[in-house]
């Protein structure tokens, strides 16, 4: 008897039992559907963090951070000049593996003018590599330049949100050209980055699916000094880096960090970067990078052992763990109710066998081999499993929407062809499992018994 | 050489701890073309006879030699594909499925021969059309009467072409007008070149055969010596 054959015979067979078949499905049905929707949504949550992760620079974007030196070198630890300008020129002088770098130095809690409105916000002092680094993308006019490194000159390139914050009457206000005071210093805005957000949220934007939550915004605005402002609180991931102002550094050396007064007395200038970053040419030759660099600071920084390097290696292996636990978890959870599918057919599939005890004598009698009744059985069982596979995938659809209902996560959940492949297959094995022993039960038959009974 | 050919076959039983004797040193030869009735009350081993012949089952101890095979001591598989290529069955209680149409049922057979879809259509339908039944191919079996059930039942035996057809009690479930027309489709059949083996414990069908083969407690008893009874002359002894 051929495959194609058992199948008919299968489909037919629970034809004629419909809402039996259905019944017995329904445990394969859910099953898969919970299984899907659990991979859908780990699927969504992963992305969601991968995206946030990439937004940010990636893994290939390493940090230089201070650390305390250790024991044998404190004797002489203050011969290091800390983290200078001198150490990124020295990267990206001396180290190929290096793609780019940047020296940061930090201007917490400025405060930003524009006519009436005033914001406070933190300006970054930087080269132009920073944009690269981080992963910005200049939408307006442009990034800063060498040239403008090299005169100090007061420009900046500000973030969306900052824009919005300035000009709230305006939307998708076009600011080049304009001045806005940082702690009062005139600086022309010549670049304005992209508004980033997640996939997900672009795609409702773009579709409009979120000016109807977005305008009715709650009444909150106690001044007008400071503003709304503040995207849609989804948006929370990438607020920061909406609000980014870049200036070059040698501007914010000389305008902003010449002179620390402390108590009344100048201490001198503030050299020391609040951060250096750089990121690596190639991710496969990531410690080899992280080694060129090392030996460069040891060079810059007389030995001293006062820096180290923060490397989100962890932080991404931790996320990724993170998801690869949440969905082992979830999907052995969801493989449990598809097991208990998987039992229900085996019981109907018994209870089917001794109702068809007459018939499998008669085809023993007609010359079935105990293999062919075997493989009807199997098959048939199959059949139940294929088909409450593919409901189950349908229905999987409905049921992340009612999870999204119950429990409105941040990320949309994404259903990958790998995930429906699993979850389908897993139904058909399950459905092929629990057909074996009632196939081998009726399969064992005595054909002059089967043929006398009933 | 005979078509079927029984050398001291022995067929025992276990039920239980008690051991119960069927058949008792058999010897028997059919020769091809032949139209016989296998006789006996119940309980005589006739069926056990039939279902050895039948190559349902395997004799305890003996040789048997069917077409010239010995399945005396065959394999499950052997023994099905004996059943598939040179066995027609024909029961009392029909046994057709019933979800499936009377082209189906006749097909069944020819699934398990590995025939194509084609051809099985072909050839199901030329048996349909020797038991008369060409329109009622559609139908299922519950939309037939009992002697049209039990002619599909024939052309499903029929349709791989048998070396021999059992007909066990063919006629046992159909009132004497209907089973009288489906013995004289059996003598047509026979006519026509079947070797056919009934099994009876109705003497009056039994009488319409050329050869009557009848058996007790096991044992075959002598065929000619049964002739007065076999003829309706005599009563009937009574099982001891």
């Amino acid at each position: 008897m051929n495959l194609w054959l058992g199948l008919l015979v299968g489909f037919k067979e629970i034809w004629a039992h419909k809402f039996r078949s259905i019944l017995t499905m329904l445990g394969v049905i859910l099953g898969v559907a919970s299984l899907l929707s659990m991979f859908s949504l780990t699927a969504g949550i992963a992305k969601g963090m991968r995206e946030y992760m990439q937004q940010v620079g990636g893994i290939e974007r390493v940090g230089v951070i201070p650390q305390e030196p250790p024991e044998e070198q404190q004797l002489f630890a203050d011969t290091s000049p800390g983290r200078t300008v001198k150490d990124a020129e020295s990267i990206e002088r001396s180290a190929p593996l290096v793609a780019s770098v940047t020296p940061v130095s930090i201007l917490a809690g400025c405060a930003i003018h524009r006519g009436p409105m005033t914001i406070r916000g933190e300006v970054d002092g930087c080269w132009p590599s920073f944009v690269e680094i981080n992963k910005h993308n200049v939408a307006l006019g442009r990034n800063l330049c060498d040239l403008d490194l090299e005169d100090a000159k007061r420009v900046c390139v500000i973030g969306k949100v900052i824009v919005d914050r300035l000009w709230p009457e305006t939307p998708n206000y076009n600011p080049l050209g304009e001045t806005i005071l940082l702690n009062n210093r005139p600086f022309t805005i010549v670049g304005v980055f992209e508004y980033y957000e997640r996939d997900q949220d672009k795609r409702r934007r773009e579709l409009g699916l979120d000016k109807a939550k977005a305008t009715p915004a709650p009444p909150r605005k106690k001044s007008s000094r400071t503003s709304r402002a503040a995207p849609p609180t989804a948006n929370i991931p990438f607020l920061a880096k909406n609000s980014t102002i870049i200036v070059p550094i040698s501007t914010m050396f000389f305008e902003f960090k010449s002179a620390s007064v402390v108590g009344g007395v100048d201490q001198g200038p503030t050299l020391k970067l609040d951060a250096l970053t750089f990121q690596v040419a190639d991710i496969n030759r990531f410690q080899e990078a992280i080694q060129q660099v090392r030996r460069i600071l040891h060079e810059t920084h007389r030995t001293v052992e006062d820096f180290t390097f923060d490397t989100r290696e962890e932080m991404f292996d931790a996320i990724e763990q993170n998801i690869h636990e949440t969905r082992m978890s979830g999907g052995l959870i969801a493989g449990i109710s598809l097991l208990v599918g998987g039992i229900g057919i085996m019981n109907i599939m018994l209870a089917s066998i001794t109702e068809r005890i007459r018939e499998i004598g008669v085809r023993r009698a007609v010359g079935a081999k105990a293999r062919d009744i075997f493989v009807q059985i199997v098959v048939e069982s199959a059949v139940i499993g294929f088909i409450g596979g593919l409901l189950g995938l349908i229905a999987s659809a409905g049921m992340m929407q009612l999870l999204i209902a119950i429990s409105p996560g941040k990320n949309a959940p994404v259903v990958e062809l790998e995930n429906v492949l699993i979850s389908f297959g897993f139904a058909v094995v399950i459905g092929v499992l629990s057909g074996l022993y009632p196939a081998w039960k009726a399969s064992r038959l005595d054909p002059i018994e089967a043929l006398r009974y009933g | 050489m005979p078509l079927i050919e029984l050398t001291d076959v022995v067929k025992r039983y276990k039920i239980g701890e008690q051991e119960i004797l069927a058949l008792d040193g058999i010897n028997l030869i059919i020769e091809q073309g032949e139209y016989a009735a296998i006789i006996g009350p119940s309980g005589s081993g006739k069926s056990t006879l039939m279902h050895l012949l039948g190559c349902l089952d395997t004799p305890t101890s003996g040789r048997m030699l069917i077409d010239g095979i010995d399945v005396s001591r065959a394999s499950g598989n052997k023994l099905s594909e004996m059943r598939n290529q040179k066995i027609g069955f024909v029961f009392q209680s029909f046994n057709l499925l019933p979800k499936m149409t009377v082209l189906q049922n006749v097909e069944l057979p020819m699934i398990y021969a590995g025939v194509s879809a084609r051809e099985r259509r072909e050839r199901a339908l030329v048996a349909i059309e020797r038991v008369d039944l060409q329109n009622r191919a559609r139908n299922t079996p519950l939309q037939l009467s009992g002697g049209q059930m039990q002619r599909v039942a024939i052309a499903r035996a029929l349709v791989n072409n048998p070396r021999i057809v059992f007909a066990d009690e063919p006629t046992g479930n159909l009132d004497s007008k209907t089973g009288a027309n489906i013995l004289q489709l059996f003598r047509e059949l026979s006519t026509g070149g079947c070797t056919i083996v009934l099994v009876t414990h109705d003497a009056k069908i039994a009488a319409q055969t050329p050869r009557r083969i009848e058996i007790r407690d096991g044992k075959i008893v002598d065929a000619a010596a049964m002739d007065p009874v076999l003829s309706g002359a005599a009563p009937l002894p009574l099982p001891a």
